[in-house]
């Protein structure tokens, strides 16, 4: 009994995926049974589309700058906060996690109206900002969640043996948080690779890939999409196996 | 490398917390100083201010006769190891014992080289290229030593260095410690709750109590003649009973001792188990009641009530060749050499 529950969930959450992996190697040009081939016209006519690959390269770029900039700041406001005496400190930490609970669309929103009041065009920079302030608090979490005694005793192990603030920082600190840091980062490329909204709203010209694909959609279903959508779940998938074999694997060591 | 401590009127507060008051003291150059007391009574935040990693809200350090209480602790002279070792977990043990040499500049292959002997000295050479996470406690006590060490600093603070060890093997490192010390000459001062810890290692044991300094001086001193009824009971056990400084001397539930008393009045007199011994003594206990006994190996120890003293219940230490029953009569008596005596509060 319990083999079937599990069959069942795992069904339920993997069938869908597996049927557009499938119907991506459709030799014909609508993703439904029954399935002929397999074949790889699709990926082949995907890889050759300029739009697509060149959304496909701004997604990328979108996702790990964006990363790399709230995992910077995320680790930066936790340090702060995990070792000073700040004044109000409970109040920042909220401050800090609180866009977690405001809806994507809001935060498009709200960002969308900023950038056109002071007049900035949308571009991928825009974007990218986007993704930074829903990335922040999640990167922010997780650091700071890490953050403990074992640390701090160290770092006044390297003060005292002479370090100054900045080798404290790159030598001890986060080298010691770099589990933290890394899962951070993975999921915050996970996420901002798969945005839509936020990405929707606040670019124009130059778009990342999801919102390539939702124009896509609009002309009805085709292999193609099929065959994008499992390109995207195959970077996912490889940022999480990446995230495994690095991150979790030295953890248990 | 070595240099004196002085710590002068060195006050501190945590909120309105009276952490250390007024703290008054001179540690010499090649000294092994133990900092012993109970939890609380500031003995490592008397430790934090030495090592530079508070500030004192009052008072001087003074290292080597240089003024450092405005000196962070990356610009003392001293090296701290804490309790729980702080090693850098993702580093070898001959990065994390070059380290400092590294912070000073020194080169790759004489920074190797030198956190080489260090190790050497604590016996773990072969493991140079070893993560700490590979290591048991003693062997990371070891190397939190020789990271300290190799800075060659002028003072070593040790932070209850032996508190996460079991019995044997902190009886173990104790006599490393000293010998350690004997070799590289720096003054030591070591942070620690175990009497036992301080009487076996230190030249000279400092007891604290809430923040104040309660007796300092040479293990021996401050078990037989303590200069506080606190120093007296926190360095072992004792029997606590009341006596009368008078004239003739100090009169106790069993007789007059001859001696100059402390002070005219009621005394807390203080008598270890060891100065209680069956036959002759300089003052005569009497026959006691022996209530239970146990064997320690190197002793019995027992309770016993005096006939002359009935509502008192003493602990004897008794020699271990019979072990007495209880209800068994004992023709009891003190010496007396090591009677400590207080004005009573």
């Amino acid at each position: 009994m319990p083999w079937a529950y599990a069959l069942a969930l795992f069904g339920f959450i993997y069938l869908p995926v597996a049927t557009l992996v499938l119907f991506s190697f459709q030799n014909g040009s609508l993703p439904v049974p029954p399935f002929n081939g397999p074949s790889l016209r699709w990926y082949g006519d995907v890889l050759g589309d300029d739009r697509l690959v060149e959304a496909l390269l701004n997604s990328l770029m979108v996702a790990l700058g964006s990363s790399a900039i709230a995992v910077a700041l995320g680790f930066s406001a936790a340090y702060a906060l995990a070792r000073h005496v700040l004044p109000a400190s409970a109040l920042w930490r909220a401050l800090l996690i609180a866009p977690l609970t405001v809806s994507y669309l809001i935060v498009g929103l709200g960002l969308l109206i900023v950038v056109q009041r002071l007049g900035l065009g949308l571009s991928l920079w825009t974007a990218g900002i986007g993704h930074v302030v829903i990335n922040l608090p999640i990167a922010f979490a997780i650091i700071y969640a890490s953050m403990g005694a074992q640390q701090q005793n160290a770092e006044r192990a390297a003060r005292d043996l002479g370090a100054d603030e900045a080798r404290v920082v790159l030598l001890v600190t986060v080298p010691m948080l770099a589990p933290a840091i890394l899962a951070a980062f993975f999921l915050s490329v996970t996420l901002s690779w798969d945005e839509f909204i936020i990405a929707f709203l606040l670019t124009r010209f130059d778009v990342t890939l999801p919102v390539e694909i939702w124009s896509m959609l609009r002309s009805g279903l085709s292999p193609r999409l099929n065959a994008i959508g499992s390109l995207v779940f195959l970077v996912s998938v490889s940022a999480v196996l990446l995230l495994e074999l690095t991150v979790f694997r030295k953890r248990r060591r | 490398m070595t240099a004196s401590v002085t710590l002068d009127r060195i006050g501190h507060s945590f909120g309105s917390f009276r952490a250390l008051q007024s703290i008054e003291l001179e540690i010499a150059a090649g000294e092994y100083v133990t900092l012993l007391g109970p939890s609380g009574c500031g003995k490592t935040t008397l430790l934090s201010i030495l090592g530079g990693f508070l500030t004192p809200d009052q008072g001087r350090v003074l290292i080597g006769g240089r003024d450092v209480t405005a000196l962070p602790a990356a610009r003392r002279p001293t090296a701290t190891t804490f309790q729980d070792y702080a090693l850098f977990p993702h580093m070898s043990l001959r990065d994390n014992v070059g380290f400092g040499l590294r912070m000073a500049g020194v080169p790759r292959r004489e920074r190797h080289a030198r956190a080489e002997e260090k190790l050497d000295m604590v016996g773990l050479k072969h493991a140079a290229a070893a993560r700490p996470h590979e290591l048991s406690g003693g062997q990371r006590q070891r190397v939190a030593l020789a990271r300290a060490l190799a800075v060659e600093p002028d003072v070593l603070l040790l932070d209850e260095p032996l508190g996460a060890l079991d019995l044997k093997l902190r009886r173990a490192m104790q006599d490393e410690l000293k010998s350690i010390q004997r070799r590289v000459g720096t003054t030591f001062v070591h942070v620690t709750h175990d009497q036992e810890e301080a009487m076996a290692i230190a030249d000279r044991i400092v007891v604290m109590n809430a923040g104040r300094i309660e007796d300092a001086g040479p293990p021996a001193r401050i078990y037989r003649h303590p200069a506080s009824l606190f120093a007296a009971e926190f360095m072992g056990e004792t029997n606590r009973f009341a006596g009368e400084g008078r004239g003739d001397g100090i009169a106790t539930p069993f007789g007059v001792i001859d001696r100059q008393p402390p002070a005219h009045g009621p005394l807390t007199l203080c008598l270890r188990p060891e100065a209680l011994r069956p036959g002759a003594g300089s003052l005569r206990i009497g026959p006691s009641r022996v209530l239970d006994a146990a064997f320690f190996g190197t002793h019995c120890r027992a309770h016993v009530r005096p006939d002359a003293a009935p509502d008192l219940t003493l602990v004897a230490h008794l020699p271990p060749t019979d072990l007495p029953e209880p209800g068994q009569m004992l023709d009891l008596a003190a010496v007396t050499d090591d009677l400590a005596a207080f004005p009573a509060e």
